[in-house]
């Protein structure tokens, strides 16, 4: 379970100092589909940062069943993301020499997963494998980018609109892929999103407002990737 | 962070140098101060000193006066065949790899319409940074003459010198340089430039895809990164072995000096080779850093150790800065071997010269201390800044 207690955080300095995140509690159980909505600029990437140990928040805690990661040593940390944590960013964030196998890779040798080609073929990569970022699409390189975090395979999987570069059957099938190993492995996923429509996908959804959350509901009935509306 | 870099603009102008940058600026500053201070001061008591030969009238004095100049000649050679030379090198690789690595925002500004000339003029910043340090080490040079001059001719076998003011070394030693790397960084801009804007906004590294035909897939990641990362930057592998060598030469090369010359005189080239060494070492390691910081911050995301990172990406530039090390030691021995040969070839009381092991430890030692010292320092800096602002520096 994933525990955020009073968490606080903020940008800037000075006279230009603002709160981004404002005393966020929340509870995430295990094996939860999440999804977080919101107006840009609400925070959204912020608390995935924050919730996944890649930026410390000022005021309050981050518990991984029981453990507070806010009190880890950077070295301890690392090792923490190590074991538990894949992240998907908004901007990809791949490596620019690397070919698409060895991008994968390093999320896959992570794990020892000795199947990152079937990922790859999954998320429909297949014969790109051999191509370098700069040779890709923005939606092949956000599909690099969600096979290496899958490859991991992660306790916890965050994802920053994973599907904001992807037109409609690519990103069905990309949801699709993800919600197949979910199901498989029973990790966790937290992701943001603008499409409401994916949001039936979860079981629970969040709605941020500047900093805060606004509310929280659960579905009581998942709808699968080509069951959503796009 | 990127945004502050692009508009710093001054009357609507877009600069592409921010204040972030003016740091590095500094380190050429720093660089052509030290081998422009100790030229001047070389070439200045060597002009000066050949002036008074007519007055010279005893014999022990013509004796003394040859063995002056003859080591006058070495040692401005060595810093003419070292110092100079190397500098030169090194800054031209500096800001090559500066511009290249800025390719992203020459990118943007070309996209948006700036002409190339426009963008391309900022450069002639690096050429200031030149002039401010050659001038220093001019000024600097100047003021420590007197005293040099004193130094050299302490047991008054001769007529007292005193330092002369020449215009045209003076020309040659601070303008020329100046003009120099104004235009060639202006022109390296200018021609890279000439990329269309989605290989600069792509920063499409000519990746020889075909050469590394070596791609092995069964590599695994971390041995694949070893390798890449030191095939795909030649630059930065050429960058760094070179500055092992200059800090290897120059070091080393000083010390040998203390034999050849008077002691002051090898203490100042001794604080001036180690600070060139420094710098330069600096300057190399912050280029590997620069072009590897992403990699590091992403590996960082998703569990790799400081350790594993250093060890693939870091590690991978030791051999060959210890290669260039190993040159450079035979280098400034070959050099030092000839100048003294040729120099002091008709002189009866020769200096011994030998290869001088302890200066060889010595340098040895600060190379390894700088060099972990640096990669040290800065891996524990790319640890401390966010993902998010790493990536999109
Ligand atoms: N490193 C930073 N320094 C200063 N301000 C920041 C930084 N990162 C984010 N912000 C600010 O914090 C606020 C929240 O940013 P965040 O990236 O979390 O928004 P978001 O909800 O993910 O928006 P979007 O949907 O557009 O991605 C924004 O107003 C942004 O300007
Ligand atoms: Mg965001």
């Amino acid at each position: 379970m994933i525990e955020l207690k009073e968490i606080s955080k903020f940008y800037g300095k000075g006279g230009s100092r603002f709160q981004v995140l404002k005393n966020l509690n929340l509870k995430i159980e295990d094996g939860d589909f999440v999804v977080i909505l919101g107006a840009s600029g609400s925070g959204k990437s912020t608390l995935l940062n924050v919730m996944s140990g890649l930026e410390r928040p000022e005021n309050g805690q981050v518990i991984y069943d029981g453990a507070d990661i806010t009190e880890l040593s950077d070295d301890k940390l690392t090792a923490f993301r190590k074991h538990n944590i894949g992240f998907i960013f908004q901007q990809y964030y791949l490596l620019p020499n690397m070919n698409v196998i060895k991008n994968v890779r390093m999320g896959a040798d992570l794990a020892e997963n000795k199947e990152f080609e079937a990922v790859i073929e999954a998320v429909g990569l297949k014969d790109k494998r051999k191509k370098y970022p700069s040779e890709l699409s923005g939606g092949e390189q956000q599909r690099v980018s969600v096979a290496r975090a899958l490859a991991k395979k992660p306790n916890v999987l965050f994802l920053d609109e994973p599907t904001g570069a992807l037109d409609e059957e690519t990103g069905r099938q990309v949801l699709d892929y993800v919600c197949k190993l979910q199901k498989q492995y029973g990790f966790t996923i937290v992701m943001v999103t603008h499409n409401l429509n994916i949001a039936e996908m979860a079981r629970t959804v969040i709605k941020m407002n500047s900093g805060k959350i606004s509310e929280i509901y659960t579905n009581e009935t998942q709808k699968t990737a080509y069951g959503i509306g796009w | 962070m990127r945004r502050r870099k692009l508009l710093m603009g001054l009357d609507g102008e877009y600069m592409v140098i921010g204040i972030k940058d003016l740091a590095k600026l500094f380190a050429i500053t720093i660089v052509s101060c030290c081998a422009v201070f100790v030229c001047s001061l070389f070439l200045n008591y060597n002009i000066d000193v050949a002036d008074i030969k007519n007055a010279i009238t005893t014999e022990q004095g013509l004796v003394m006066y040859d063995a002056l100049v003859a080591s006058g000649k070495v040692t401005a050679g060595v810093s003419g065949g070292c110092l100079v030379i190397t500098t030169i090198i090194m800054l031209i690789f500096y800001i090559k790899n500066y511009i290249d690595s800025h390719g992203k925002e020459l990118g943007i500004l070309k996209a948006l319409g700036w002409s190339r000339l426009n963008i391309a003029k900022h450069f002639w910043i690096f050429g200031m940074s030149v002039f401010a340090g050659t001038l220093l080490g001019y000024i600097g040079a100047m003021a420590y003459m007197p005293i040099f001059y004193e130094m050299q001719n302490a047991e008054e076998l001769f007529p007292q010198l005193s330092p002369q003011l020449h215009f045209g070394l003076a020309i040659l030693l601070i303008l020329l340089p100046t003009l120099f790397f104004m235009l060639l960084s202006v022109a390296y801009a200018y021609l890279k430039m000439k990329n269309p804007v989605l290989h600069l906004l792509k920063e499409v590294q000519r990746v020889k895809v075909k050469s590394s035909k070596c791609e092995n897939e069964d590599l695994p990641f971390l041995a694949d990164l070893r390798k890449s990362t030191v095939r795909s930057r030649k630059i930065v592998v050429f960058f760094v072995s070179f500055s092992a060598f200059c800090f290897s030469a120059m070091t080393q090369m000083s010390m040998s000096m203390k034999d050849l010359a008077s002691e002051s005189f090898a203490w100042m080239i001794i604080s001036i080779g180690l600070i060139l060494a420094f710098m330069t070492l600096l300057m190399s390691l912050t280029s590997v850093i620069k072009a590897n910081t992403k990699t590091i911050a992403m590996m960082k995301v998703f569990g790799y150790s400081q350790k594993e990172c250093s060890h693939s990406i870091l590690n991978g530039y030791r051999p060959i800065s210890y290669i260039g090390f190993a040159v450079g030691t035979i280098y400034q021995y070959v050099l030092l071997r000839i100048m003294v040969d040729i120099v002091f070839a008709n002189l009866s009381d020769m200096p011994e010269y030998n290869f001088d092991y302890k200066a060889l430890i010595v340098s040895l030692v600060a190379f390894v201390l700088s060099y972990e010292l640096i990669l040290y320092c800065y891996s524990k800096k790319i640890g401390r800044q966010s993902v998010k602002s790493i990536m999109l520096e």
